[in-house]
């Protein structure tokens, strides 16, 4: 070591510099043995203050040599710095601690705030999923009023004045001075409707309210939901129709669901079919929900009569098509296993808040 | 329709096919089995038996022990009947058989017999009443067969019960399958059998019918066909037992032979047959004709005096009527016990004609039900001549000589071409035309080729229904078996904008129970009393079920409030509703059908309290400003921006209420439901409820969303309050705002309202954060006060308020 600074080594400088480095020592143990912001506020005093520790050394640094300035001035600079930074970050943590002491929850069991839950109706998601389902096979959709004429629900639709076809529905009549009008008693007028303003081809469905003059009971009440189908083209076939519900049964109750076409009779079909899938409920065993017989009815169409065409001024040699009928309520019915069609309508919280 | 296995095989070969085989056979014709059931194993365990002994029971007056013989050995059975005696055929039900009615049981179930000791002697059996077999109402002694019943044989194959009875629903179209002939047709196709049809002998006396009785039809539009026969000398008496049995079995009363007879024929072949006693036609003469103007009244057959019209086809003597024709008889003309000369009727009469009347009268029988479906023309003969020889053989007397038989025209068979082409293209198959012929011939649709793919279908006249190409690919598919048709789904794919989704209904409803609603579907139709009181002209039945739905609905409240008060009654109070549903309006002009107005509407309900309860905050009730904010947000979510709402307090449903007008359209009204109106429901808390017009709303939700550009400059948030009086609304003074802002304006929100302390009495604190901003640049200081001024001006102004802070 040079003989230079053996003198400063001994000197002033060599003292302060010393003591620079034992106050910060000191300060930095302080620091970290400091629990609160009262104790932070006297050490912020005591070292960081216009009085205190470290702006009396500045002071003391004025007395020394020109020369031995700068470097003590630097380490006075860092000195202050580093505890700056150091009293910054150890007033945060605490800040931090206080915040969390101030805040802590002690017990997360108690339950989250309550909010309430809404639903759609069990109607509406079963129709929002035959919906879905006739989409996704390119049928677009049409509604229709429920005040209806004769003509649109029954005349046009081939029920002749005076057939007992009629009698297959119940039918409530409106009072009205200027003609004989009626509650729809099913969404086939739609049908009628959808042709007489739209050429061919027609794919739609056409979801609505129905009503049947009937007693209300477990089976049946005043009102009900259909969702009726109609493609009209040329060369749509029987078994297209049986390709497009076996699609929609089997999308909607499960791929393993069996089919059943049976004959029957609607005055606007000709061939009518009805159409019964295997009970999901016994496999086809038989139960009290099939009445032991393995199959559940769920719905009715078949080929559009060609009198339905003279109707609505379409070439009956040009075109074909096929629809279909089903009722919202029953597929509900028996997607969902209720036995109550009243259920529905009653609109009993304890019943809706399960769907 | 009850139809009997046994009657089928007079018709059909059914051996070896087992009842399910049948009904399924059937269903999957068209022709559905709702149900069957074998009588024989009702009355499994239970044969004929003899009394030998009658002894007294040592511990009971009024039971004796008794020894039947009951072929397989002699039983010792204790019986309480009263007319019990030696000698006796008597049906034995023993151990393990179902007895059909417990005599002692209030409801009469069905028990099952086993050995037991009564009163210390054990009974092997037990002697049946009439009743407790359900074979008829005699509950007060034993039933007694003839002597010559065979003891030990089973007691169904004695009463001919050796059955099985099919239920059978008949669709509208097939009027041939009202009978068993027409079943048993089904099944002669399904199995490849012959269908069988017996001859009827007819042995007729000397003189012709002419000599008795004669028949004029005077309106033959009506009346295609009027077939009759006469028999005299017979003897009206209760039915042998085989035909009793075979009416019983299906479920018709038998009432004497003539009668039974003539249901009898009907059930077999499906022709309504009337039988008259011939001495109380007046003149011995039939017309066919419709009533006189005075012929208003005719007593039916039931009893009941029916007022007629016009417009009924009646039959009657050279004087009075005597019968609705197709309908039902009269009493002045009826079989009874001494009556000896008979004419029967079996006609044709025109089905829509039969159904008016029927309908009119509110009289449905057998008869009717068939006619109205028509029945073949050609049966007529066949019929009467059946029901002849029965009544001849059940009552003797003689058949008078020929048949009496008017019709203008015969009644050929159909002819019908159909396309083998066409045939395949409807049903997506590939028959050929040998294959067709041959399903066809099944059910006596004969054909014959014609030129390129035409087949020539001569059509049987029983089968009504087929009278078109389409009619007869229908028979095909379902002969050929709608199971075979394979399934395809080779649809072309179309791109049709026509008949898409308007969204918003969905949307609407996905926003709604997002937010916490439950969505609630109502009955539409509503009492007549709602009706009279709505102030809109609704929509009434002419034919309620009941005076509570007698109406079409005008607004959805009635039934939401309903359904509060289903759900108060089972203590859940607290409630967030909504139902998108219709109402129905009479309009002073044209609409879609006649002037009926169907509105769609949005209903919301709130009531109870406005959070669930929960630990850590208090219980606030729903009150307007909750079913207001709900309104709001679904507005703000559907971007309808143009929209206000007007003191609207002129309805006695609400306490308050408010109209909301969106683009200068009525868009519906929101409110707190009246006390008085809640109490009609038994609601004892407040219900807040809006209806809104889905028409408006929707119209919104379809709005093109546009992309603006976000804004470049930042917006300065200010903080007004001014003091006004108490009466001024804070909604005026915020629209004032609003209008100072003018295109500056980006947001406002009422953050305090204040009465009391520190403020002038009659007045209030009302203060507001206000957003502006502009989008050429950022605003400066001096942008600023100079608005506050304005708004410090302006509000001085209209209300008098008085610029208390502000704070930017």
């Amino acid at each position: 070591m040079p003989a230079r600074a053996g003198h400063s080594i001994f000197g002033e400088n060599y003292k302060m510099m010393q003591e620079i480095h034992s106050i910060r020592e000191t300060a930095l143990i302080e620091l970290s043995r400091l629990q609160d912001k009262q104790a932070l506020e006297k050490f912020r005093l005591k070292y960081l203050s216009r009085r205190g520790i470290i702006s009396q050394l500045f002071e003391k640094m004025k007395d020394l040599p020109k020369e031995e300035k700068p470097a003590v001035g630097k380490a006075l600079n860092d000195l202050r710095s580093e505890i700056e930074t150091n009293f910054e970050n150890t007033l945060k943590q605490i800040e931090f601690k206080e915040i969390e002491k101030r805040e802590r929850i002690d017990d997360l069991t108690l339950p989250g705030r309550k909010r309430y839950v809404g639903r759609k109706h069990p109607l509406t998601q079963t129709l929002d999923e035959i919906k879905r389902i006739f989409f996704s096979l390119g049928f677009g959709i049409s509604y229709g009023p429920e005040i209806e004429d004769d003509y649109h629900n029954f005349e046009a639709l081939n029920f002749p004045p005076d057939h007992p076809a009629r009698d297959m529905q119940d039918t409530f009549f409106v009072k009205s001075e200027s003609g004989s009008y009626l509650l729809r008693t099913h969404t086939s007028p739609v049908q009628i409707r959808v042709m007489e303003n739209n050429a061919p081809p027609i794919r739609v469905i056409i979801p609505g309210r129905v009503y049947r003059n009937e007693a209300i009971s477990a089976r049946s009440y005043c009102l009900f939901h259909q969702v009726e189908g109609l493609y009209v083209d040329k060369n749509v076939s029987f078994a297209e129709l049986k390709g497009t519900i076996g699609y929609f049964a089997r999308e909607f109750f499960g791929s393993d669901v069996k089919l059943r076409f049976r004959p029957s009779f609607f005055p606007f079909t000709e061939p009518s079919a009805e159409v019964d899938i295997s009970c999901f409920i016994c496999r086809g065993k038989g139960c009290k929900v099939c009445k032991y017989s393995g199959w559940l009815e769920i719905l009715g169409c078949g080929m559009v009569d060609p009198n339905l065409y003279r109707y609505v001024g379409y070439d009956e040699d040009e075109v074909n098509g096929y629809a279909f009928g089903m009722g919202i309520e029953r597929i509900a019915l028996l997607s969902y296993g209720i036995d109550d069609i009243r259920l529905f309508f009653e609109n009993d919280l304890r019943f809706l808040n399960q769907f | 329709m009850k139809i009997s296995r046994k009657w089928l095989e007079k018709f059909v070969d059914l051996n070896g096919i087992s009842d399910e085989e049948i009904a399924y056979q059937l269903t999957m014709r068209g022709i559905e089995v709702e149900s069957f059931e074998n009588l024989s194993a009702k009355y499994d365990g239970i044969v004929i038996g003899k009394v030998l002994e009658v002894a007294n029971h040592p511990n009971a007056e009024k039971l004796k022990i008794c020894k039947v013989d009951i072929g397989s050995g002699v039983r010792s059975i204790i019986c309480g009947a009263p007319n019990v005696s030696i000698g006796q055929h008597v049906p034995v039900g023993l151990a393990g058989a179902i007895i059909p009615h417990d005599q002692h049981d209030p409801d009469g179930k069905p028990f099952k017999l086993d050995n037991i000791k009564i009163r210390g002697v054990e009974s092997q059996g037990m002697i049946c009443s009439e009743y407790e077999l359900d074979l008829g109402s005699d509950k007060a002694g034993i039933m007694v067969f003839d002597e010559d019943a065979p003891v030990g044989i089973p007691l169904a194959g004695y009463l001919e019960l050796d059955d099985t009875i099919f239920e059978i629903s008949i669709t509208p179209n097939r009027s041939d399958c009202l009978s068993h002939i027409g079943i048993a047709r089904e099944l002669a196709a399904a199995f490849s059998h012959k269908l069988q049809v017996p001859d009827y002998e007819i042995h007729e006396g000397d003189k012709a019918v002419d000599w008795f009785a004669e028949v004029e039809v005077l309106d033959y539009t009506l009346c295609p066909r009027y077939s009759a026969r006469v028999v005299t000398g017979t003897k009206v008496a209760p039915s042998p037992r085989w035909l009793r049995s075979a009416l019983e079995r299906v479920g018709m009363r038998s009432i004497n032979n003539v009668v039974d007879a003539t249901n009898y024929v009907m059930l077999e072949l499906g022709q309504p047959l009337h039988a008259f006693d011939l001495d109380r036609l007046t003149g011995r003469k039939i017309v066919v004709r419709k009533p006189h103007p005075f012929e208003t009244k005719f007593v039916t057959l039931d009893g009941k005096e029916r007022e007629i019209d016009p417009d009924m086809l009646m039959i009657a003597d050279a004087e009075k009527v005597v019968a609705i024709a197709g309908v039902m008889g009269g009493q002045n003309s009826e079989i009874n016990p001494s009556t000896t000369n008979i004419f029967l009727e079996s006609a044709n009469f025109l089905p829509s004609s039969i159904r008016k009347t029927s309908k009119k009268l509110g009289l449905s029988s057998e008869a009717a039900y068939r006619f109205e479906r028509g029945v073949d023309p050609n049966l007529t003969l066949l019929a009467v001549d059946m029901a002849s020889a029965i009544i001849q053989k059940t009552g003797g007397g003689d058949i008078a000589a020929g048949i009496i038989d008017a019709k203008t025209s015969d009644f050929p068979r159909k002819e019908i071409q159909i396309s083998v082409t066409k045939v395949n293209q409807i049903l997506g198959l590939n028959l050929t035309l040998s294959e067709i012929k041959q399903l066809l011939e099944s059910i006596e649709i004969s054909s014959v080729e014609g030129s390129e793919d035409k087949l020539h279908c001569s059509i049987p006249t029983f089968r009504g229904d087929v009278n078109r190409e389409v009619d007869i690919i229908e028979e095909v598919a379902r002969l050929y078996g709608y199971e075979k048709i394979p399934e395809g789904l080779k649809t072309e794919l179309s791109f049709d904008s026509r008949f898409k989704e308007h969204k918003s209904i969905d949307e609407i409803r996905n926003f709604l129970s997002g937010a916490g609603f439950v969505e609630i579907v109502t009955n539409s139709l509503q009492s007549k009393d709602l009706a009279n009181k709505s102030s809109e002209q609704g929509v009434l039945l002419a034919n309620p079920v009941s005076d509570e739905m007698a109406a079409m609905r005008t607004s959805l409240l009635p039934s939401t409030l309903a359904v509060v008060k289903t759900n108060l009654s089972h203590s859940v109070s607290n409630l967030k509703l909504f139902e998108i549903g219709r109402i129905y309006l009479v309009s002073p002009f044209k609409q879609l059908v006649g002037n009926f107005l169907e509105v769609d509407r949005l209903a919301i309900a709130l009531t109870g309290v406005a959070d669930p309860i929960s630990y850590d905050r208090p219980e606030h009730p729903f009150d307007i400003f909750d079913i207001k904010s709900e309104i709001e947000r679904l507005l703000e979510r559907f971007k309808l921006d143009n929209w206000e709402f007007i003191s609207y307090d002129n309805s006695k449903e609400y306490r308050y209420s408010l109209k909301l007008v969106i683009d200068g359209r009525d868009a519906g009204i929101l409110g707190q439901i009246s006390a008085m109106q809640l109490s009609e429901y038994d609601i004892g808390q407040d219900v807040l409820f809006a209806e809104i017009d889905l028409d408006v709303l929707a119209s919104g939700v379809e709005k093109n969303k546009r992309y603006k550009p976000l804004p470049k400059f930042p917006f300065a948030f200010i903080d007004l309050s001014f003091i006004v009086d108490a009466n001024v609304p804070v909604g005026n003074l915020m629209s004032s705002i609003r209008k100072v802002a003018g295109n500056n304006f980006r947001d406002i929100n009422l953050f305090d309202v204040y009465t009391g302390e520190g403020i002038p009495e009659g007045k209030k604190s009302v203060a507001f954060s206000v957003a502006v901003g502009s989008d050429e640049r950022t605003l400066n200081d001096s942008d600023i006060s100079d608005f506050i001024s304005s708004v410090e001006q302006q509000l001085k102004e209209d209300f008098g308020a008085l610029l208390r802070k502000q704070k930017t």
